[in-house]
Parts: C-alpha cells; structure tokens; sequence
C-alpha cells in the first residue's frame, strides 16, 4: 500500500523510477572506439545472425546461410524464408530461425526435424537458437508473443512483457519453456547446468535454473542486451543492439505521447532505440546532437549504439568494445569467436567486423 | 475535441506568468503580506472591534515600540549576525530615559539624548566583541542578555520605588507618550521617518549596501575593500540606539520599570524579523519585510490576549511561528531559484499542419538535392560562428564571430582577414545604411552601429516597456536581424523577451511568441516595439513596395509582411506558411525575389510534442537540457519565394558536411554567400544564371560614388 503510493508519487513528481536516469558507461563500459576502428570483413543488407561451429563462421543474410571463406562469403544452404535466428549444432548441423515462427534443422542426423509451437503457444519471433550444453538439446528465444522481431520496437514501446526462453529436444518431441514473461528475451547461451538469457527491455542478462526463476547475471545496463555466445577463455560476448538515452526512458514514461506517437508518427521517425540513426532529418534531435563547428559530440546521447560486453566466467563485465554516438558501427545484434578472432555483426550498417581476440586482450592488459 | 479544449486552455490561461511573478524580487515581501491580511481577518472575525479606530491607535502604539527593535535586530541580522540582548537592552534604557527624569529630574531634552547615547553604548560593547573580536554573535549577545538584565535587576532593585513614587506632568514627555499629531500618533511619525530612511539607506545609500554585502558574504565584501568589522560593529550600536528609541516612547508611555519589561521580547522580535522575511543566513532583508513581521505577530498577541489567552499559550504561539517561519526560510533561501526555474518554463500548444515533403522524388519545390555540394569555403577555421555575412561595393565581406568580432575578409580570393571592429557581443543581423553605416544586431547587447571609420556605437539598448508584461520587457535580449527603411528607420526582430541568447532552445521547447519587431529611428532616437507576441522573429528584410517588411517566425515556420507605412500600414499578412524547416534570414535576390535560410528541418516527433505541452514541461523538469527533444538544425537549406509565396527554388547539401546549418544567405555578383551560427566557415556558392552585378547595396541605396 504505502509503496504503491510512493510509486504513484514518484510518477507525479518524477523521482525514484520515474526519473528514467541510466547508468553510465563506466568503469568495465568505458567507451573506447575498438568496434568503430574495427576492419570490415564483409558488407551485406539482410545480415541477422552469425554461429560458428569452431572453424567457420556463419552468417544468416536474408533467406540464405552464408559460410565465411577466406576470400568469398559462400551460400550453404537457403532454407525458404527470411532466417531470423542461427546457430551450429554439435555434428555438423545447423539451426534456423525462419520468420521468427519456425525453428528447423538442417543437415545432420535430425535434418528436416522443425517445431512451431512450444508449451501451446505458437513461436512468434524466435531470435537466439543456441545448443545446450550436452548438445542434445536446442536453446531458443521467442522475443514477443505479440510483435514478430522486424517489429521489436513496437514491442518496447508498447511495453512488451511476453517474452520467453524454451528447450527443445532434438532427440525426442519434447520442447519446453526455461522461463516466460520476459521483457523481450533476445540471446541464449547454455552454461554448465544454467542457461543465460537476455532480456532486453530489463537491461539485464538473467540466469535460469532448470525450473527456477531467472537471477540477474547483469543488470542495470546502459544499453539493450542480445545474443549471447561463449568466449574461448570462459565466459560470454554479449552484444548490445542499441543504447537507453534518457529521453527514450521519458517517452516509454509518457503513455499519452506515446500513443499519439506510435499512431500518427512512421515508426522510422519515432522516439526510440534504432539500429541506425543520422540517416534524414525527420529524425527526432535532442540537444547535444548539433553540430557545433561541424563536430558531434561522441559522448552525445545515442539514438543508435555499437556495443560488445565480455563477461567473464562469473557473469562479471571484463572489458567492452565500443562505436559511439559518433560512429557509423551500430546495431551489433551478434558476436562470435572462432579461431582467435571475434565477429561482430553491425547490423544498423550492414557490416561483419573482425577483431583479433588477443590484441583486445592485450588492449585491456588481460 | 480534447485538443481543441488544450488549445483554448494554452491560448487564455497565462502559465508563463506564475513563473515572471515568482522571479520579482517583490514575491518575497508578498507571502508575508498575505499571512498579515488572513491574520487580519481572522482576527478581525473572531473579536467584534478588533479593527476599530481605537483598537488600532493603541495597537499603533505599542507596535512600534517593538518596530523600532525589530528594526535593530533586521539591520543586525542583515549583516550576518544576531542580538539576542535587545530585550535587555530595552529594560535598561526604559530605566536610564525613567531614571533621569523622575530621579535626576532631567529636562526632556536631556533625558533623550542620554538615553539614545546609553543605547548606544548597550549596543558598542556588542559591536566590539562581535565586529572587532569578532565573536560569536549568538554567544555574545546571549551572554550581554543576561548581563544586562543582571544590571536592570540590580538598578531597579535600588531605585524602583522612585520611579514609581514619580507622576511627572510634563507636556512634552506626555506628547511622546500618548500625544497625537492631526489623529496620528506621536511615535507612528517617527516611526514612519526611520522606516523611510532605513528604506532609503538599504537600498539606495553605501553604507547600506556595504551592510546587505556583508551579510551576503562576509569575505567577498572584506576582499572588496569594504570594513567589514567597523561596519558590523556600528550595526550593532544603530540595533542599540533603535532599541533606545522604542524603550524611551515604552517609557513615556507607561513610565514603569516593572521587573518583566522586555523579558522574552528578543524571541517576539526575532519572530517578527524572521516572520517578515529576513533571512537568517544575512543578506537578505528590507524594512518593509520588518514592518510587516512585526504587524503579524503584534496581531497575533494582541488578538490572543483579547480572546484571553494566557501568557503561556501566547508564548508557545510565538515561538511555534518562529520555528516554522526559520524552517520556511531555510528552505525557500535553499530552494528559491529550483523553484523557480522548474515554474519558469512554461511551454504552450503549437499545431502546424503535416510537413511539406522534401524527398528529393518528391516534385515539391523543397525536394532535396546537392547543389550545394560544391559550395567554395572562406575562412576555415579563422571565423567562428558567422551568423551573417554582407557585402560592400567594394567586394568586402564582413561577418559577426562568436568573439565579439565583425571580421572583414578581402576580395578577390577572400584569405586575408582582418578584425573590422570589436563590439564584444555576438553579432547577428547586419545591414548598410545610405551612409554605408553598417548596423548589426548583437546578442545580449541590443541594436549597434560601426560607422564607416569604424566607430562603434550603440544604436538602442531598450524599447518602451509594455503593460501587458510581467517581466521587464524593456531591455532588448536578443536583437537578431534587421533592414532599414528609406527614412532610415530601423526594422530588427527581438527573438525572444524571456530568454538570453544561450537559452534559445528553452524558447523553442516553450514555443510561445516570445518575440517581437521593434523599430529604432535614428532621426529622433526614439526605439518602440511595434509587433509583439511571434514565435522567435528572426530574418527581416524591406519588401519591394518600401513600406513593409517580410520577416520569419523560426518556430511559427511562416514568412509574414509587415506594412509601417502607406495605405495597409499596421497590417500584417502571411506570406508563406507551414514551411517544412526553420526560417532564418530573408535576404535580397537579384531577380527581385527573396532569399530564405532554412536554419533546421521539422521532424514529426517535436512537431507532435508541440501539440502536447504537458508532454515538453515534464521533459523540461525531468531532463538535462542536452537530452531535450530539439528543433533539429544540423540540416537546413536556401531557398528563393516572392512575394505572392511561391517558392521558387531550393538548394540543398544532401548529406553534406561543409554546410550542414545555414543561417543566413547574402548573394553578391552572381555568388551566394552562406554563414552558419555553428559554422566555422563562410560558403561561396557560383549562382549560374544571376545578374554578375548584383551588389545589394547599389540596388538598395543606389550605386555608389
């Protein structure tokens, strides 16, 4: 009783909660322009998703599977349908996301095997697919039961809340949910006996427990969390697709603007997260965006956001790589490590980036 | 519907103005004004009589025995100090004035002075522990109350039963006491000279000053060469000499020298003092303020006893008030300029029609394109912030810098620079007179002139004030374009009357018409505001008839003309309408059109806060400014209208970087010339088919000899 009054006060009055502040990027968050310097490997439109299987690295672009050679990116498979999700299965098989509505297997002992519901519920917009870890199993996240993933940010500003995360058996027909009502789960990754998810519009990464409730690994983030892969040394690269500005926090506090918003306005020229931004002028501007002597400021509230978080094994931020307000390298929706490198999918400009794993350590004196 | 009943709600309810009250000074006497009159009533309510003619003489009476003290302690407390020894202070000298004449048979004349002059002295050993040993004054002044009453005890234990035995008849000391001069009371005229002097000394005198100034800080006034200890220590004897003043009209009054007089009158006074609004902390305080507590809380006792309180209750009351007036104090000295700045902004609805399309598919005369892309650079990197740019006859190019410059770079190639003239504000708007006397608008400053042996001299400063006006609008904030007409009468916009130059991002979230066009003549030097209540006037240009202006409203997105003389004098009609960006400068094309800068696109997103403004005064509390939703200038264009308001042509620099904001447009001998307020560079773009001849000061004035 007396904290719902409180609550309803701080509304009122704009304290507590409603004060929308975020954290800053500090101490394992410090901005550096690591993502920003980054070489390119390969542009392309449509890139989703990248899995490795330890010797290749994989790309989902549009409706096809793309393997990362040396010289030439090469089309391995195209399942029919836009691939919303990937990942490499133990034995040389792939998972696909297809229209976020369908999880299939292809190649591999269980080719061709595909679910489209899980507990009852049919899959909305699956995101993440990961292994478990005794590769007998399949990892998922389903963002939304409402919005499918092209339309993510309606699902924010509509306060979504109907995320989940869910196993399926590869072996049998089996498929379950780990945990529901996340605030758009978006990456999964099996560790040890837990699973880590991300729950995005929580800004935080949760680990569940079989049967348990999620216990925040991560929490209070300055950005929105996505995939999660393993790093080689122990521990998780967790990528974030865009970052909290505070006027974004105000808005998602102002029901009758953002209603208004979200019906008059076309969802590109909003105020929310994007994955690119600077791109017209019909673009909302917030006051440290001018321009002043032809220089925007990096530290300047992002409207887009190249992020990339190392946690260690103990789910702690070690070290992080960053394209700022100022940069071009936004929308990291995917990282993953293979052969000493680490490839990072900027999605907000249509870019593969690779950074050799050793020179960031050596970077950050690990 | 319900944004119709927003709209009516924004267009009659005048929120800005809370925000212009609280800021006056004045607000601070109000409060306590106000809780006098409620005293008043109630009271007036409760006891038949209360108000009446009589009550009041009385009332009079003893309220500025206490005024006077009350005076001591604010001057006291003003200077960053206390005297919790006035109440002893007022015994021991009531005993000196009774003493002297009763026992030692003093004539009155005598007996004043005397008692003044032992005020003083009550009130010099105060002043010199305090101001020149500089101890505690709290401490001190507790330890003189008891010191003082000690004595009074001591000297009325010897001579009470005189004092008392005495019943002097003389006309003069009855006339302080009880005389009256054409229905007023003896002491209220008094009273009434000290409180006018103390006003006159507070405000308008130095030392006055030197007092508020020592009370504000006691350093900064001892580093500016004030004498802080002397000046305190003369507080203290003046807190002396008034408490003598009001103990001698006790005195004449009563002639007793009870063992309770003055017991426990520091707390009435402090509650008065602080009650009135004179700050604990020093500083702060006037003699109004003082006059007003004490009214309160003499209304209070008097009213109190009336209803037969007893004296216990009368205390408590008393010392309840005074913690809570202390405790508002502290807060409001605290929290004054938050509330204020959080009142301050008031933003208000503003609809405009759906944006004009600008896709460069788009076939609208906006559509965008990269004509600009090759525009030629002057001065990177030497020029900051070149608002406006002008041309000469002579090719010289002139420009305002953020550094107080007008910078003049020569022709033909335009790499030598030089400072023209320093004025020390931010040039905005220039323009050429007939005697090729170069005006300029400078934010902050008002409307300035550079002769052409570059003297610089200051045009206007002010406008007449308006009525209508809380805020004092007389003094020009942000002066921002000008032209001239053929009379030489100069036409300049004032952005905005609510905020500086620096702020104009809060004028753009309130979205109000702030600004207004002002007209300075120079025959008669005489300045006056002729239009008011636009929405950040900004470019002003002659139109072709000679008798009107064409002007911008940058938030209103409309280009209006303005008639100052001939048959449609007065009148003003819009010329263009629901721009798809910000307008700034309107300058003079060479087919007789008009250039207009496109200082900032629209975007929907700010288009739709504009329509909510509950929406923009939560974000304006709840966030820094640098997060605000803004009007978006880091794109703009130039485009060309005439006078019917066709556009005619636009020229963009799609996705370009040397030109991303333009301000302001000046085309000169078949170029265009392009500043940018945030630039650090003037652009010099080749117009293909103008008059290669065209120098606006020849078409305007006439060519030159």
């Amino acid at each position: 009783m007396i904290a719902s009054l409180q609550r309803l006060a701080d509304r009122v009055l704009g304290r507590g909660e409603a004060t929308g502040t975020i954290p800053p990027f500090d101490g394992p968050l410090k901005p550096n322009q690591l993502l920003e310097t980054a070489p390119i490997v390969l542009s392309l439109d449509d890139g989703e998703d990248l899995a490795t299987d330890g010797r290749h690295v994989y790309v989902a672009a549009g409706e096809r599977v793309l393997r990362l050679d040396p010289d030439q990116p090469r089309e391995i498979a195209r399942p029919g349908g836009t691939i919303t999700a990937l990942s490499c299965l133990p034995g040389g098989a792939l998972a696909v996301a297809i229209g976020g509505r369908e999880v299939r297997i292809v190649g591999g002992a269980h080719d061709g095997k595909r679910w489209t519901s899980v507990a009852g519920h049919p899959l909305t917009s699956v995101n993440a697919l990961a292994p478990t870890a005794d590769g007998r199993g399949l990892l998922l996240t389903d963002g939304s039961r409402e919005h499918d993933c092209a339309r993510w940010c309606h699902d924010l500003m509509s306060g979504g809340k109907s995320g989940r995360a869910a196993q399926l058996d590869l072996d049998g027909d089996g498929a379950r949910e780990i945990a529901r009502g996340l605030s758009y789960a978006f990456g999964i990754c099996a560790a040890g006996a837990t699973v880590v998810v991300s729950e995005s519009w929580a800004h935080r990464v949760i680990a569940c427990d079989d049967g348990q409730h999620g216990q925040p690994l991560v929490e209070s983030l300055p950005v929105y969390p996505s995939r999660i892969t393993p790093a080689a040394g122990g521990g998780f690269w967790v990528t974030a697709f865009t970052a909290r500005t505070q006027l974004v926090e105000f808005v998602l506090r102002e029901p009758a603007y953002r209603r208004r918003m979200m019906r008059e306005i076309e969802p590109r020229f909003w105020i929310a997260p994007k994955l690119s931004s600077g791109r017209t002028f019909l673009e909302p501007m917030q006051g440290a965006h001018i321009k002043t002597m032809g220089i925007l400021k990096p530290w300047a509230p992002p409207r887009s956001y190249g992020l990339v978080i190392r946690l260690d094994a103990d789910g702690l931020a070690a070290y992080s790589l960053h394209s700022r307000a100022d940069g071009t390298h936004h929308g990291v929706v995917a990282a993953v490590e293979c052969e000493g490198h680490l490839y990072v999918l900027a999605k907000g400009c249509g870019k593969i980036l690779r950074l050799s794993v050793d020179a960031i350590a050596r970077e950050f004196s690990l | 519907m319900n944004e119709r009943l927003l709209s009516l709600r924004y267009r009659w309810w005048p929120d800005h103005v809370v925000g212009e009250i609280l800021s006056k000074r004045w607000t601070e006497t109000a409060i306590p004004a106000i809780v006098l009159v409620i005293v008043a009533a109630a009271f007036s309510a409760a006891i038949p009589g209360f108000l009446s003619a009589a009550s009041l003489a009385d009332t009079a009476r003893q309220a500025c025995e206490i005024g006077f003290c009350v005076f001591g302690m604010s001057l006291v407390i003003i200077v960053g100090g206390i005297d919790l020894s006035i109440g002893s202070m007022f015994a021991l000298t009531d005993f000196c004035a009774l003493f002297c004449l009763d026992v030692l048979n003093w004539p009155v004349s005598a007996v004043i002075p005397t008692t003044l002059l032992a005020g003083a002295l009550l009130g010099a050993v105060n002043g010199i522990l305090v101001g020149y040993f500089r101890l505690r004054a709290f401490i001190t002044t507790l330890i003189t109350l008891i010191v003082y009453r000690a004595a009074y005890d001591l000297v009325i234990f010897r001579h009470s039963n005189q004092i008392a035995a005495a019943f002097p008849d003389i006309p003069s000391w009855n006339f302080i006491g009880g005389g009256t001069l054409l229905g007023v009371p003896s002491i209220v005229l008094v009273y009434a000279v000290v409180a006018i002097f103390g006003h006159v000394f507070l405000t308008r005198l130095r030392p006055g000053w030197h007092v508020t100034a020592i009370g504000g800080s006691r350093r900064s006034a001892f580093n500016s060469g004030i004498p802080v200890r002397r000046t305190i220590a003369q507080c203290y004897v003046a807190s002396g000499i008034l408490t003598a003043t009001g103990a001698l009209f006790f005195a004449a009054r009563l002639g007793t020298v009870g063992g309770d007089i003055g017991v426990g009158l520091e707390v009435t006074v402090l509650t008065a003092a602080i009650l009135g609004g004179i700050s604990l902390g020093g500083g702060k305080g006037s003699v109004a303020k003082a006059v007003i507590g004490t009214l309160i809380v003499l209304l209070i006792t008097n009213g109190l006893t009336t209803l037969s309180a007893p004296g216990g209750l009368n205390r408590m009351v008393l010392a309840s008030i005074l913690l809570i007036a202390a405790m508002i104090d502290i807060r409001w000295v605290k929290n004054r300029t938050r509330i204020i700045s959080k009142v301050y902004v008031s933003p208000t609805y503003h609809a405009m029609p759906p944006i004009p399309a600008t896709d460069p598919d788009s076939g609208s005369p906006f559509a965008q394109n990269d004509r600009l892309r090759n525009v030629a650079e002057i001065g990177v990197g030497l020029i900051e912030a070149p608002e406006d740019i002008i041309l000469d006859h002579e090719d010289n190019l002139y420009a305002g810098s953020r550094h107080g410059d007008i910078i003049r770079f020569f022709p033909p190639d335009y790499e030598r620079m030089e400072v023209y003239a320093h004025i020390g504000g931010q040039p905005l708007g220039m323009a050429f007179d007939r005697e090729r006397t170069l005006y300029v608008c400078v934010g902050g400053m008002g409307l300035y002139r550079i002769t052409r042996n570059r003297a610089v001299e200051k045009a206007t400063d002010e406008t007449n004030r308006s009525l209508r006006s809380v805020n004092d609008d007389s003094r020009l904030r942000l002066a921002d374009d000008l032209d001239i007409a053929d009379d030489g009468r100069v036409f300049f916009s004032e952005a905005t009357v609510r905020y500086e130059m620096h702020e104009w991002p809060v004028d753009g979230l309130e979205a109000r018409g702030n600004g207004r066009i002002i007209c300075y003549d120079p025959n008669t030097e005489t300045t006056k505001t002729v239009l008011h209540g636009l929405k950040f006037p900004n470019g002003v240009c002659i139109a072709s008839d000679r008798q009107s202006i064409l002007f911008a409203e940058t938030w209103g997105c409309t280009v209006k003309r303005y008639w100052f003389a001939g048959a449609k004098a007065g009148r003003v009609e819009t010329v263009l309408d629901n721009l798809p960006g910000y307008p700034d400068n309107i300058n003079l094309a060479s087919d007789g059109n008009y250039w207009l800068a496109l200082v900032g696109m629209r975007c929907p997103a700010l288009d739709l806060a504009w329509r909510m403004p509950g929406f923009r005064r939560r974000m304006a509390k709840r966030l820094p400014v640098d997060e605000w939703l803004f009007p978006n200038i880091n794109t703009g264009c130039v485009v060309k209208f005439d006078e019917e308001g066709r556009i005619l042509e636009s020229l963009w620099d799609l996705g370009g970087v040397n030109h991303p904001m333009i301000t302001s447009m000046r085309e000169h001998r078949g170029h265009l010339y392009l500043g940018g307020i945030l630039n650090n560079r003037i652009g010099r773009y080749r117009l293909a088919d103008a008059d290669p001849n065209f120098v606006q000061y020849d078409v305007r004035w006439g060519a030159a000899q």
